[in-house]
């Protein structure tokens, strides 16, 4: 057998209305360890090409129905980047020249010689497994430019929400320290008959609730930011961390909401123990947050997933549910800053901002992957030597 | 209840956070007065007994790093408590080691403070103590010759 070029991964279809020659095309093919399937009309190999793509398509033009030409106009406007070789009558030029014209990657003319054929073969091979890495290439720069642009959108975010912060922080403390006197006042003995006392305790009660809510947020926001323009995170409390154990942690507390909602955490890992070189305390922080929105998104029952992998590289944490899944519009914008879906007084919007700021810090990336009603994935992952 | 009044005094430049926490302070029988910078400060010190001061670490002008320093030069028995925003407790730590009793985070929790300032003054006054027995000492020793 000589497959040594892995002729078997390319995926042929051969297009003839004469069988005999198709036939004998096919099975010399075949022994050459090409993947071939046949088609006896233009409309036949169209539909063969519905069901299943080829990388290549040998197609004869002069044919009954159908003939070459408009099948290869077809097979052009398919998606994928399916190659075309014509097979042309002896003395027909002009049917080579006008398929090429129409997309063709070249024509040969018949009787075919089969060597030549091959060459073709792979050369419009080569073609596509180009195109393929060029696409591929820019579509991982537009996946970087775009991860970038949201770095700095989230930065610049920071920034403004934590000079907002800063300064609310202040009129914060008034409105604080207005109430708790008040309320001093209240607590006096000579107060206790002061007519609708209870309204005024109530009121007061009220605003100290929602100065503490309030406080609540500004401190996660100045935590957030803090943690990332410092950009690194103090490699002092850097150590051998043993993902395994940290993962068990966080489990371990959250397990008490999921099991109340009869909700499964399952941890795995593919090494025995997996380990990084982190701030495990920081680290512990961040899985909480994931395993406590998965456990949140998921319905009674569902199942929570955390593997774990490590390479002598990097390190990965996925953390998987079959929860509710997060919209299209929602999931590129998860990670702001106050970007929130639930209920006003269940989140702030700040625990993924705050887990993208404190895993950027740790040199790592965090990505999310969603599918409404099936399911969230996210990945972290993070360097692993000092 | 009786208790000798704490001569507090509060520097920050907010003008209203002053005014509010001066009159819970007073409710709960402090003895409470204001500067709304460093200069200010002290300026007080110099003119009457404080016992313990609570300083805003950012300030225009002289920070509270700034004034710290100076009130620990001129008043080392002064206790002084540091208040600072999240960004900046960083400078919370420096002021520790520069002598500061202990900090709070605004906004502070009363509680908190009320306790903090109950401790400082207590420092304080075990400290005059001990100065007190020395200079005894140091009199009788004194009287003999």
């Amino acid at each position: 057998m000589e497959n040594s070029d892995m002729t078997d991964q390319i995926n042929i279809l051969l297009v003839d209305d004469e069988d005999d020659f198709r036939r004998i095309l096919s099975k010399r093919l075949t022994r050459r360890g090409f993947y071939i399937r046949q088609a006896d009309r233009g409309e036949n190999a169209i539909q063969m090409l519905e069901e299943e793509s080829a990388d290549i398509v040998i197609l004869d033009i002069k044919m009954p129905g159908m003939d070459g030409i408009e099948c290869l106009r077809r097979i052009k406007k398919m998606p994928g980047m399916t190659e075309v070789i014509m097979l042309t009558g002896h003395a027909d030029i002009q049917g080579g020249v006008e398929g090429i014209k129409s997309g063709a990657f070249d024509y040969l003319s018949k009787p075919v010689e089969l060597e030549h054929l091959i060459r073709k073969i792979k050369q419009a091979h080569h073609k596509m497994q180009r195109i393929q890495a060029e696409k591929e290439e820019a579509a991982f720069k537009e996946r970087v430019t775009q991860q970038m642009v949201v770095a700095e959108r989230l930065v610049a975010l920071g920034t403004m929400a934590s000079g907002v912060a800063h300064e609310i922080n202040n009129p914060l403390a008034v409105i604080q320290d207005s109430a708790g006197w008040l309320q001093q006042i209240l607590d006096k003995p000579q107060m206790q008959d002061m007519p609708r006392r209870d309204d005024f305790q109530k009121g007061l009660e009220r605003i100290e609730k929602a100065v503490k809510r309030a406080g609540k947020i500004t401190q996660q926001l100045l935590q957030a930011v803090k943690t990332q323009t410092t950009e690194m995170a103090d490699p002092s409390s850097f150590v051998e961390t043993d993902l395994h154990k940290l993962a068990q942690e966080a489990v371990t507390l959250v397990e008490p909401e999921a099991s109340l909602r009869n909700i499964s955490i399952s941890l795995t890992s593919r090494e025995p123990h997996p380990s990084a070189w982190t701030d495990p305390l920081q680290l512990l922080q961040v899985l909480l947050n994931l395993l406590s929105n998965s456990v949140q998104a998921t319905d009674d029952g569902g199942q929570v997933f955390i593997n774990l992998a490590a390479t002598l590289e990097e390190a990965k944490i996925i953390v998987k549910d079959n929860g509710c899944g997060i919209s299209k519009e929602n999931l590129a914008r998860i990670f702001e800053p106050f970007f929130t879906t639930k209920e006003a007084d269940q989140g702030t919007g700040m625990g993924l901002y705050v887990s993208w700021g404190i895993i950027t810090s740790l040199g790592g990336l965090i990505a999310v992957e969603s599918e409404v009603s099936k399911g969230t994935t996210f990945t972290i992952t993070l360097p692993v030597k000092k | 209840m009786f208790k000798t009044p704490s001569h507090i005094l509060l520097v920050d430049d907010e003008k209203d956070f002053v005014e509010m926490l001066s009159l819970r302070l007073q409710e709960n029988g402090e003895d409470v007065l204001a500067a709304y910078n460093g200069q200010e400060c002290l300026d007080t010190l110099e003119k009457k007994t404080i016992d313990v001061i609570i300083l805003d670490v950012k300030m225009p002008g002289m920070d509270g790093i700034e004034t710290l320093k100076k009130v620990k030069k001129l008043h080392p028995l002064v206790e002084v408590i540091m208040l600072t925003g999240h960004g900046t407790i960083q400078a919370a730590v420096e002021g520790m080691k520069l002598g500061a009793f202990d900090f709070l985070l605004k906004p502070a929790d009363f509680k908190e403070l009320t306790e903090k300032l109950k401790r400082a003054r207590e420092r304080r006054k075990e400290h005059m103590e001990r100065i007190q027995k020395a200079e005894a000492a140091m009199l009788l020793r004194q009287s003999k010759i």
